[in-house]
């Protein structure tokens, strides 16, 4: 179990920090080229599946309570995508359990 | 000789805030604070929660109430009611006021449908509506000029939601068609813009930036020219509230309500198809032409019927909204276009 929970959070922690090199590179490149904006996650999850976050917010606005959306989720994604992705890499890193020591004999 | 000059803060009495007004505001602001204010105070987040004035003092109020009370402030109030155009009747009862003021939709405002209280915070004076594109001459006009130079009357129409809601109103404005005489677009133009309002000081959805705002839609201009297609300005006899689209928003009865923006602060005419929000977002359920037919279900939910806003009475869906009489033939030879969706 202890090496399962090892195996998942690295790969998730992998999965983020891949994720986070594409709005890190772009943002990068606009900047070289003086046209710097942040890209955030809401942009992030816009380009990757527009219909799913549009149906987010209207089915959490409607079903579940307006606020949670506009107090809650929207100020979350419109956070700086590559820095939240890298930082939430880098904690699963650091919180992923440790190795399990090897049995002695 | 003596001169007699104007003090800054001497006012005309016609300029004066109505009683009544004053009365109502002041009832209002004894309601406190909204939910949200109390919310977003407390959680520190800014202006996530810090609702602006008007939208504080609107909460709490009976919203036919608060309604009234910025009727007493709108300079148009005194065209209204119009005379009701006989020539558009209805085949249901009107959906009643309390109901339709507070079931919208207004997406700068957020996805829900009780964001009457948020756009309380659309402030409609001063308004100016931009002509522009392919018309002999760009102009830009204050809303009361626009109202001064188009006679208005009220007019009877079915309105059909794409979410399969329904109400019957009586809508006060002037034909479309006016206007686009009044724009001289220029021989070139072919489809015309209409342009929602985007002062992402006073909405929440504008802080969504992956969103294409400003909210636009499109018609041809033959559409534009039908009898039907109607510019509103006001609803039940009073200048619109800013959640239903003040203060003036194109109404074409035959298609869905998300095809028609509110709040409209320029319309442009152009040679190319333009894409409206919608369609932008999700192309697969939203296209260009929206047009009500019950047969061609949306792909999540049917079409068929309706629910009556108010009563909840299911009606059958008509096709055109029930207006195929007058528009079907814009559609001749478009056989292979997606027209109901």
């Amino acid at each position: 179990m202890r090496g399962f929970m090892r195996l998942l959070m690295g790969a998730l922690a992998a999965l983020l920090l891949a994720g986070s090199l594409w709005p890190a590179a772009r943002e990068a490149m606009a900047a070289a080229s003086g046209t710097h904006h942040l890209i955030p996650l809401g942009q992030l999850w816009f380009e990757i599946d527009a219909p799913s976050l549009n149906m987010t917010q209207a089915g959490l606005q409607r079903h579940v309570a307006p606020w949670l959306w506009e107090d809650v989720v929207q100020p979350i994604l419109e956070l700086p995508a590559w820095p939240v992705l890298s930082g939430l890499g880098v904690a699963l890193l650091l919180l992923r359990p440790s190795r399990a020591p090897l049995a002695r004999g | 000789m003596f001169v007699h000059r104007r003090k800054p803060w001497q006012l005309p009495e016609r300029e004066a805030t109505p009683e009544a007004a004053v009365v109502a505001h002041a009832a209002a602001k004894r309601s406190g604070p909204s939910r949200r204010a109390l919310i977003g105070a407390a959680a520190g987040l800014g202006g996530v929660g810090l609702a602006g004035g008007h939208a504080v003092l609107a909460q709490g109020r009976d919203p036919v109430g608060w309604w009234d009370a910025q009727v007493a402030n709108d300079p148009s109030r005194g065209l209204y009611p119009a005379a009701r155009n006989a020539a558009y009747t209805l085949d249901r009862p009107l959906t009643e006021a309390r109901e339709a003021i507070v079931y919208n939709n207004f997406y700068e405002f957020g996805s829900h449908k009780e964001i009457w209280r948020a756009a309380q915070r659309l402030e409609t004076r001063p308004w100016t509506v931009t002509i522009d594109g392919l018309v002999a001459t760009p102009k830009t006009a204050d809303i009361d000029t626009l109202l001064k130079t188009f006679p208005i009357e009220e007019r009877l129409y079915r309105f059909r939601c794409v979410e399969a809601w329904a109400m019957a109103v009586p809508w006060t404005g002037f034909p479309l068609a006016a206007l686009i005489r009044w724009a001289e677009p220029q021989a070139g133009a072919k489809y015309v813009v209409f342009q929602s309002f985007e002062n992402r000081a006073i909405a929440p959805g504008f802080r969504q930036t992956w969103y294409p705002w400003p909210y636009t839609d499109a018609f041809t201009i033959e559409e534009c020219g039908n009898e039907l297609a109607f510019m509103a300005t006001g609803i039940y006899g009073k200048p619109l509230p800013p959640q239903m689209g003040a203060p003036i928003r194109p109404i074409l009865p035959w298609k869905y309500g998300f095809k028609q923006p509110k709040s409209v602060v320029r319309v442009s005419f152009v040679a190319e198809r333009p894409v409206g929000y919608w369609e932008k977002l999700q192309p697969s359920e939203y296209g260009f032409w929206a047009n009500v037919n019950p047969a061609v279900a949306h792909p999540r939910w049917s079409q068929a019927t309706e629910r009556m806003l108010g009563t909840g009475e299911r009606r059958p869906t008509l096709i055109w909204n029930g207006y195929g009489e007058q528009v079907a033939g814009l559609y001749s030879g478009l056989a292979n276009e997606r027209l109901f969706a």
